[in-house]
């Protein structure tokens, strides 16, 4: 994974929302990199800071310290003008529920052409309604959708329309925030390929947020688990999936409903309860470690012997 | 699987060549629905169903049109004109209305037709300036105040401020200090009109600017004036029609006001409130009363067919109720 | 827990029997056919998951036999049984209010808009019981208290006086469920009742349904777009498809020997069922339009091994077994031999026999 490009890079990210004496730490010293080219899944629950955090490297929610870097440069902030057009266009995103993502008073045509609108990155009229048709075809929709409003569509199909707005731009990192969790099972799957085949087509980097393990398996290279703010570890996902350590990442695991009656009948669901499940951490309080190449963990010295000897 | 047994009809009457593959086509698949959708032909037609607003607009139409070319018609007596009898050289005074009159003549012999169309013409006149110029500056105030973070906490100062000196004060000096007429009038009124609206407008931007559709305009780097006026407003088009058809009546309403308390339009430019306010003074005399009747009447009829139509209309540019 | 077998639930009596039952919604001027001749027969303490995807009239079917229905639709036709009266002919509020609650009663999907957040909960479970089990003041205070503990809300005497924010998300689906069992229902149908939950809470909810369904002898119906998540509850699915059951059956003849190319399509698109590296089946294109109407099979533009016969009419019920049904013509003898997809023969030869290990 070293010799990787480094995309992106946060480094001790916090985020804090309200004033002094209501201060809510939603995302509370967060690091981690995402290199080109990869899917880099970010799993927690509501509530977790998976979405601030998205957020923060998008520029929507301002981070209270800590940095965020990208290319090499830091965009977290006060930045430039340059820097911030060309950001606009190079990291995009993907919301969660596609009712509430679309304009319901502008057509397709508009919203997919909201950023060519503002980057001007086209020389004519009929160029920008060649890059709205193209959007429109990668996505799997037919180009005559243009001229119709959102609420014509189904969730699955609103959805694509979100996706080719934030594909015209031609972006390099696209943090998909839940893209998929407001849809039918059904049509996930659809959005999921296409994501896949796009990553493949166009060489984008993913920053794929979810609250379901079970989904972010098939898409990403790397996971990270986020609770109440924290990683709590962080893993290439096979190896998540073989050996979780953390014991908030194995509760999510053995919540992953399989489709079998017979198995679910006889599962025994891991809770994860911060004060039986560590010990002692006001003494031995956790560190970010690695605990094995690429592999991380936050946890205390104690715990970090007891997963050695498993 | 052996046992299967058709629950149904028995439909051994189908062709079996039908039982072949059929020909998949996926780009068919992806076909929905297309109901050709459009917000404002869906407006009309469920403002449409509403006959009574239907009546009541056609009768504005015909009211404003009728204001406009009265003075050009035939046979029509001048609102300022105090007529006198020829036979005895004295002032056509407080006369019933008759074939010559068709409404009478106040006390110094001017003919009340006349007047109150003039005095509709001046008063609508008055209420469409001051509505357009109340939605023109209380959406535009309202639309920054909501969504421009950095002008919330001044803008609120300013209205705090403004709104805590009672406007009737503000109309009372503003008619006073400057000379009477109908421009005064009508900025007077609008000095204090938009800031009820600008605050309104600002509550309701509060409410859908964080909507997920507004963040991904942000991402896109979409600047704020377009996020204004494509993303918010023509989400707001129903409830701010509703306040712009209100303001009309209520800005009516104010000269009236104005007048009665002796602050409003001189003497000789007829309006609404100015005739009210004559009307008034000859109530107690029951065979004077129609120079209250009449120009009650047009002002009443004037008012509630606003309300009405602003309230169907805003009814009827709500999506929900595009069923 | 002793799981009902199949036959045991088939035995049990009828409690709710809906006939060719057909509703239609006007919608800008158009009409809608959301239910499109679907019957079903619920059995007494059975929990059936109707499943499908949002359109197709999963919730509009459960609102019809709580008289929820929208005011532009209708019930055009067809008969809904439920203690020797017919549902469907009801017209007054009054009517229904005899129903609602004490007979079927609802859990929604978002916990918050089923609670008052202006009142205690236990005030909520307590006013629930006051009005469907005629126990009055502290009695039903007693009976409050013990439903709260029994839907798992630790110290409920404390927690009694506490309003609705002061409850986590999944704690406020138990109190609406302490609420809808306070009404000694006869039917309880919950509607994507852990959608909205993280994915922890979701199995913690499933099994305290489970739980209560025997301590109260409830009926439960499911209504989800996951079949991953019934597994582990239902003991029979239903599949539904454009206002239409096209495939019932208990849940293991559901999800190992499905038979009907929708319910195929639905489990292997399952991402439990992915192969890393490789795209995950997904099933093409949009459900139809319900504004049009539908001729044969609705699924057939989708349907990869549609037959001709399927564009042109209605597919029957075909029995597979006395508990299993299916509407496709892929049944009718006459049919070419069509194998389930890759994903679906895999799963029956992985589960049945990872099935077998557990017993």
């Amino acid at each position: 994974m070293n010799n990787k490009e480094k995309l992106l890079e946060v480094k001790n990210l916090r985020v804090e929302f309200g004033k002094k004496n209501k201060k809510f730490v939603a995302v509370n010293d967060v690091s981690f990199d995402i290199y080109k080219g990869e899917t880099f899944g970010l799993v927690g629950e509501s509530g977790s800071g998976k979405t601030t955090i998205g957020r923060a490297i998008i520029r929507i929610n301002p981070a209270a310290s800590g940095e965020v870097i990208y290319k090499g440069k830091k965009i977290s902030g006060q930045i430039d003008k340059e820097l911030d057009k060309e950001l606009t266009r190079e990291i995009q995103m993907i919301f969660q529920d596609p009712m509430a993502s679309l304009n319901e008073r502008a057509k397709v045509d508009y919203i997919v052409s909201e950023g060519l609108y503002n980057l001007k990155n086209y020389g004519s009229e009929e160029e920008r309604k060649k890059k709205v048709e193209q959007a429109l075809l990668d996505v799997g929709l037919l180009p005559e959708f243009a001229s119709r409003f959102p609420h014509e569509f189904s969730g699955g199909q609103r959805q694509r329309i979100g996706i080719a707005r934030v594909l015209v731009m031609e972006p390099e990192l696209v943090i998909a925030d839940e893209p998929i969790s407001a849809l039918d099972v059904s049509i996930r799957a659809q959005v999921i390929n296409l994501l896949d085949e796009l990553q493949k087509k166009k060489g984008l980097t993913y920053m794929f947020i979810a609250h379901d393990l079970s989904v972010v398996r098939f898409i990403s290279d790397r996971i990270a688990v986020i609770h109440k703010g924290k990683i709590v570890e962080l893993a290439e996902s096979e190896a998540l999936f073989a050996n979780p350590l953390h014991p908030y990442t194995r509760s999510l695991l053995s919540a992953i409903p399989t489709p079998n009656p017979r198995v679910e009948r006889n599962k025994v669901i891991e809770v994860y309860e911060p004060e039986k499940s560590h010990y002692d951490y006001d003494k031995n309080p956790p560190h970010w470690q690695e605990v094995e190449p690429g592999h991380f963990l936050l946890a205390n010295e104690r715990e970090l012997t007891e997963c050695k000897i498993k | 699987m052996s046992s299967k047994k058709i629950i149904g009809k028995m439909a051994d009457s189908i062709d079996p060549s039908l039982f072949d593959f059929a020909e998949y086509d996926e780009s068919k698949s992806e076909l929905t629905g297309y109901s050709n959708y459009s917000f404002w032909r869906s407006t009309v037609q469920v403002f449409m169903k509403n006959k009574v607003a239907v009546a009541l607009l056609i009768l504005m139409v015909c009211v404003i049109i009728f204001t406009v070319i009265q003075p050009y018609l035939p046979n029509q007596k001048s609102p300022t004109q105090i007529y006198i009898n020829p036979e005895t050289n004295l002032q056509y005074r407080n006369v019933q209305p008759n074939d010559e009159f068709r409404f009478g003549t106040n006390s110094i012999g001017q003919d009340l037709w006349a007047r109150i169309w003039s005095g509709t013409r001046t008063s609508l006149f008055i209420g469409v300036a001051v509505g357009l110029f109340e939605a023109l500056v209380g959406i535009t105030i309202g639309a920054l105040w909501g969504y421009v973070r950095k002008l919330d906490a001044i803008i609120t100062e300013i209205y705090n401020v403004w709104d805590n000196i009672p406007s009737t004060v503000v109309l009372i000096i503003l008619t006073y200090i400057m000379k009477p007429g109908i421009s005064t009038i009508i900025f007077a009124m609008c000095m204090t009109g938009w800031l009820e609206m600008a605050r309104f407008v600002r509550n309701l931007i509060i409410i859908i600017r964080d909507r997920e559709y507004n963040l991904a305009s942000r991402c896109l780097g979409t600047p704020t004036n377009r996020i204004i006026t494509k993303n918010l407003l023509p989400y707001l088009v129903s409830v701010i029609m509703l306040r712009m058809a209100l303001a009309i009546p209520a800005a009516i309403g104010n000269e009236v006001f104005l007048s009665y308390i002796g602050m409003g339009l001189p003497l000789d430019i007829p309006s609404l409130g100015n005739l009210i306010n004559e009307g008034r003074a000859l109530m107690m005399d029951p065979n004077q009363r129609y120079q209250l009747f009449f120009p009650a009447a047009v002002i009443s009829v004037v008012t509630i067919s606003f309300y009405v139509i602003g309230n169907v209309f805003a009814d009827s540019a709500d999506p929900r109720n595009h069923v | 827990m002793a799981q009902k077998t199949i036959e045991e639930i088939m035995n049990s009596e009828v409690v709710l029997s809906i006939k060719d039952l057909v509703i239609k919604f006007n919608l800008r001027g158009q009409e809608l056919t959301a239910i499109r001749g679907a019957s079903l027969d619920l059995h007494k303490g059975e929990s059936l998951a109707i499943v499908g995807e949002s359109g197709s009239g999963k919730s509009v079917l459960n609102k019809s036999f709580m008289g929820l229905l929208d005011s532009n639709g209708r019930i055009e036709s067809g008969s809904i049984m439920y203690n020797g009266q017919d549902l469907a002919k009801f017209k007054t509020e009054e009517d229904w209010i005899k129903i609602r609650g004490k007979e079927i009663a609802m859990v929604f999907q978002d916990p918050m808009t089923s609670l008052n957040p202006l009142k205690a909960i236990g005030k909520q479970v307590q006013e629930s019981i006051e009005l469907h089990q005629n126990l009055k003041g502290e009695e039903a205070k007693k009976l409050a208290v013990e439903i709260l503990n029994d839907v798992g809300i630790s110290e409920p005497e404390r927690r009694y006086k506490q309003y609705p924010h002061e409850f986590s998300g999944g704690m406020r689906q138990r109190v609406v469920i302490a609420t809808a069992v306070a009404c000694n229902p006869n039917i309880l149908i919950c509607d994507e009742p852990t959608t909205a939950l993280d994915v922890t809470i979701q199995a913690q909810i499933l099994q305290l349904l489970k739980n209560l369904q025997d301590k109260y002898n409830l009926t439960i119906i499911y209504i989800t777009h996951d079949l991953g998540v019934v597994a582990n509850v239902a003991d029979r699915i239903a599949v539904m498809y454009a206002g239409d059951i096209i495939e019932i059956g208990s849940s293991e003849e559901v999800f190992f020997d499905p038979k009907h190319p929708y319910t195929w399509a639905l489990l292997s698109s399952l991402p439990q069922l992915g192969v890393k590296g490789e795209a995950l089946y997904s099933i093409k294109g949009t459900p139809p339009n319900l504004f049009k109407e539908i001729k044969g099979d609705a699924f057939a533009p989708r349907n990869p091994h549609a037959l001709k016969i399927d564009f042109v009419e209605r597919p029957p019920y075909f029995e597979v077994t006395p508990t299993h049904k299916a509407r496709t013509w892929l049944l009718d003898p006459r049919a070419p031999k069509v194998e389930p997809p890759p994903l679906v023969k895999k799963m029956q030869e992985l589960y049945i026999e990872a099935g077998d290990k557990v017993e």
